[in-house]
């Protein structure tokens, strides 16, 4: 197995090298005259007839792009990614500062997908054509169906507008300004475990209620998505031979479906989660959009809307990443769930 | 008992709803925008978004009375006039004894040699995305925009040849033109005497004073020490390039404050999208009503809009497209109707480069246009009768438009309410256009591309509606409407390549020169991009009116002048706008203190916070 994860940790590199200059190219053929739009607001700005040609020349466009690529890759082995227009600082060090509201965002929203999402299918698997069945699967109908941008604006409308329960943003403003002046220590930069170490309970919850909304529009649909896959699998698993023996051994329904099914019907669930992990990360960009909350996904949003080429591509760069160790990690638990599985 | 426990539960439901109705946090002000600050440096400085947090950090010379544009003092103590003496020699030296006890927010005092750093340190900055081309313009009388063409007027030679990519002077020759080149021709600009600070103008430029007026975010006054004690320029004529054009994050105050405004900057905080703003207790005026500001960035409507009902904002951007959401609201107050210093128009290129992928066949044959399409008179007669402008005010924009003559707000020094405004007729348009190319046009047919940025519906609308007039007239007419993306819409109308296209522009200052000069003059924005035959056009008959008229200090005389401008304009179907934008303030109503202004960044949807509470 370590010689799998070598193998692949190996290709890494050629990967990302691939995404970039993928990237890159496209960003380049748009050409140096419609990349100065990321620098000029307002187009009085190139009332002088020098203006363009000044611009181009200030932010280095007009060079060959593999000259420009190369510089870039020379940059970022040194550790510079270029400079964020929208993040108002290094690429890198906005993406490292907005890293742990995504991961905090998507982490927990893995959580009720995994568990609440295997629960369901389990239940809805060994309920087959049961009224709980018929429920859940219009559960999943409808969180497949209804687009997350969609979903995002009830659930808004729902709890914030009518309801007043879970408020858009990040923390209120009370809480942002005990951050910013103190007593308050960033530990673990995931507001809700420093504010626990912080011994800030009001902070917690504060951040709790701005976190549920955006949870509850980020999970849903992948609640939907997994209970379905392990609902398919499971009614697949308890028609298999080994099912049938073990219950005409006389063992209890209960555990069958823990012993015997569940397990080998985790299969299947394990495989879509590594592109689930990295379609939570993407849904990131709608609900931090909706919910006004910091974080990667909508810094990609807005730099692809502004051409902001560097972010953009910086931020191709980690969700690259994010997707092949996730992989990874997904080939090496098959192993784990199934020891008939071996990598090599 | 049940009775009790009625009247309990009357007592706590008043007493929830009295909870709800009460000014939320009242010593902070949260206003939710779309767009985020580019950057605080106000030399840099050119978008809204930075021009409404700039105008709370910092102070100008003067400023607005109220609403109006009439002048008056504010870290000057008189606004120069010919009747005060202190506007003197034709227009080209202006005065302003500077006020004192104003303190910056670091602590240090105000002082005549603030205001002179601050303008030169402007002008040798010169950054190329910011603003203060404006007052190079004004102060050069219209001569040059920019430092490094004022340079090679002076030198001989192109700053760029003059200063390598390291901001090292290339030469000792080169070295020697650029101290010399601060010694004789930018010192001599800026002049300190006494407590009055002196701007000695190369010619006269009437409007200068709108261009560093409050509200002109790069006519804000900045503290030379600390600037100089944060690595900004440190005032010697040696060096001066390498503070050149650098981009906006090189500056000290990109994310910085170093203002005496009514406010000091708290918090710029890049993670959360929003800047935060303490009252400043020493402001000179005396300290504002309210002691936070928050502008936050909510690029959502819905969360917007949310926000505001829940009481979480206090004002929130309202495109025109929802502006009855919040009639049946009473806790929301809404205006509407005031006047913005903007107009969106219809463009028509008189040539367009023969290259040109919009222009069809670049024959009269059905398929395409002739590069000179739009030279003749009549056809851009047809287009603009073509137009159904009530129905795209009424329908488009909610009504928050309103109609103008030629492409000059109202409100603007020009502008004639009794100028007519072209109507929509078919009849007319269809005259036209048998008239136009001698009948070939009617004969023939045509394709023309309309073109618009794609993402503003209301343009995508407008062109849509112009297609079906249009092609209604005559069935061999064809418009194709193409949106295109911002940059590539950047592209094809400065490489004079759309034939047709719409698009606005908003005053960056409240002259009609600012319209004039960019619509129509040979040189200007829009008007160069007319093509070599309309530069012909505008040289013989427009440039003399609008040259003239900018360095005319005699109010009356320059109205005139652009009375006989505007004729000209009419009459030659040249001035072709849609619509002049109105303002909509949609705000709590415990926000109080709330006016319009028509130069204020965001001035018709936000108060000047100095004088806005909540109660």
């Amino acid at each position: 197995m370590l010689a799998f994860i070598i193998r692949r940790l190996l290709i890494l590199p050629i990967i990302l090298i691939g995404v970039t200059l993928l990237i890159f190219s496209m960003i380049w053929m748009l050409g140096p005259e419609r990349l100065i739009g990321t620098y000029v607001k307002s187009p009085e700005a190139l009332k002088s007839e020098k203006a363009v040609e000044r611009l181009i020349q200030k932010y280095g466009l007009d060079r060959p792009a593999p000259e420009m690529y190369v510089k870039w890759l020379g940059n970022v082995l040194k550790g510079d990614f270029g400079y964020s227009n929208v993040g108002r600082q290094g690429v890198l060090q906005s993406i490292m500062e907005l890293i742990p509201y995504t991961f905090e965002l998507a982490l927990y929203a893995l959580i009720p997908v995994v568990f609440v999402g295997i629960w369901l299918g389990v239940i809805a698997g060994s309920h087959q054509d049961k009224p709980l069945d018929h429920g859940i699967r219009i559960f999943a109908i409808i969180g497949w169906s209804l687009p997350d941008y969609v979903f995002g604006l009830l659930v808004l409308l729902v709890f914030y507008s009518y309801l007043k329960w879970f408020p858009p943003g990040f923390l209120s403003d009370a809480s942002m300004k005990v951050m910013r002046e103190g007593p308050w220590k960033d530990i673990t930069h995931f507001v809700t475990i420093d504010a626990i170490l912080n011994w800030r309970f009001d902070i917690l919850w504060d951040a709790i209620r701005h976190l549920i909304a955006p949870l509850l529009t980020l999970s849903y649909l992948w609640w939907a998505y997994i209970l379905r896959i392990t609902r398919s699998s499971m009614l697949e698993v308890l028609r298999k031979d080994y099912v049938r023996t073990a219950r005409a051994k006389g063992l209890s329904e209960k555990v069958v479906i823990n012993k015997h099914v569940k397990r080998n019907a985790l299969i299947p669930v394990a495989t879509v989660s590594g592109g689930m992990i990295v379609q939570l990360f993407a849904g990131t960009v709608i609900v931090e959009t909706i919910f006004a909350r910091p974080g990667l996904g909508r810094f990609t949003a807005t730099a692809a809307v502004t051409l902001d080429y560097f972010s953009v591509i910086g931020a191709a760069l980690f969700f690259s990443l994010i997707l092949i160790v996730t992989n990874l990690i997904v080939d090496i638990s098959y192993a784990l769930i199934d020891p008939r599985i071996r990598l090599s | 008992m049940q009775k009790k426990l009625f009247v309990l539960f009357i007592c706590l439901l008043a007493l929830t709803l009295s909870a709800f109705a009460a000014v939320k946090d009242p010593d902070t002000i949260v206003n939710a925008e779309y767009g985020a600050p580019e950057t605080l440096d106000p030399h840099a400085e050119w978008d809204n978004a930075s021009g409404a947090v700039i105008n709370n950090l910092y102070d100008n010379l003067i400023k607005y009375v109220g609403e109006t544009i009439e002048f008056e003092p504010m870290l000057s103590t008189a606004v120069p006039t010919p009747e005060n003496g202190l506007l003197k020699d034709n227009g080209k030296t202006y005065i302003f004894p500077i006020r004192k006890g104003v303190k910056f927010h670091s602590g240090n005092i105000l002082t005549p040699k603030d205001i002179e750093y601050t303008f030169e340190r402007g002008f040798l900055a010169d950054n190329s995305s910011g603003a203060v081309t404006l007052i190079i313009e004004a102060v050069s009388g219209g001569e040059f925009y920019t430092v490094a063409d004022w340079f090679e007027a002076y030198a001989g030679m192109a700053y760029s040849d003059a200063v390598n990519d390291d901001r090292e002077p290339t030469s000792a020759e080169a070295k020697a033109k650029l101290i010399g080149f601060y010694n004789e021709v930018i010192d001599p600009l800026f002049v300190v005497e006494g407590d009055n600070f002196i701007v000695n103008m190369k010619d006269a430029f009437a409007p200068f004073l709108f261009i560093i007026v409050k509200y002109a975010g790069w006519g804000s006054i900045i503290d030379s020490q600390w600037c100089m004690a944060n690595g900004e320029w440190d005032w010697k004529a040696d060096g001066w390039w390498k503070w050149h054009d650098r981009t906006p994050e090189e500056s000290a105050l990109h994310m910085a404050d170093a203002g005496c405004g009514p406010y000091k900057l708290a918090v710029w905080d890049q993670t959360n999208n929003m800047v935060v703003m303490e009252r400043f207790d020493d402001y000179w005026q005396g300290p504002a009503k309210t002691k936070t500001l928050i502008f936050k960035t909510v690029e959502e409507y819905s969360t917007r809009k949310a926000m505001l009902e829940a009481g979480d904002a206090d004002l929130v951007l309202v495109d025109p497209i929802y502006r009855y959401d919040f009639d049946n609201n009473p806790d929301i107050e809404v205006i509407s109707g005031h006047p913005r210093a903007q107009v969106t128009s219809i463009h028509m290129g008189w040539k367009v480069q023969e290259t040109s992928e919009y222009i069809g066949s670049g024959k009269l044959d059905g398929n395409g246009i002739p590069a000179d399409f739009f030279t003749d008179i009549n056809v851009r007669a047809g287009i603009l009768h073509a137009f159904n402008y009530d129905a795209l005010i009424d329908d488009l924009v909610n009504g928050l438009g309103k109609r103008v003559p030629t492409d000059l707000p109202e409100g603007f020094l020009g502008f004639d309410p009794t100028l007519p405004v072209y109507e929509f007729d078919l009849g007319k348009a269809e005259k036209a256009w048998k008239a136009a190319w001698g009948g070939e046009v009617w004969e023939n047919g045509f394709k023309l591309v309309a073109m618009y940025n794609a993402g503003n519906e209301v343009r995508q609308t407008a062109c849509e509606m112009l297609k079906v007039y249009v092609e209604s007239i005559n069935p061999k007419f064809q418009v194709e409407v193409l949106g295109v993306q911002w940059p590539t819409y950047l592209k094809a109308t400065r490489e004079e390549l759309c034939p047709l296209y719409i698009i606005g522009w908003v005053a960056d200052y409240p002259d009609a020169h600012n319209f004039f000069s960019t619509y129509y003059h040979s040189n200007g924005y829009y008007g160069k991009r007319h093509g070599g035959e309309y530069n012909d056009f505008a040289k013989e008959y427009l440039d003399p009116i609008i040259d003239v008229a900018v360095k005319e200090t005699d109010v009356n005389k320059r109205i005139e002048m652009y009375a006989e401008l505007q004729k000209i304009l009419l009459e030659n179907y040249i001035a072709t706008p849609l619509y002049m934008p109105q303002g909509l303030y949609v705000a709590r109503k415990w926000l109080k203190g709330f006016f319009p202004h028509l130069l204020r960044s965001s001035g018709d949807r936000t108060p000047e916070f100095y004088y806005a509470w909540k109660e």
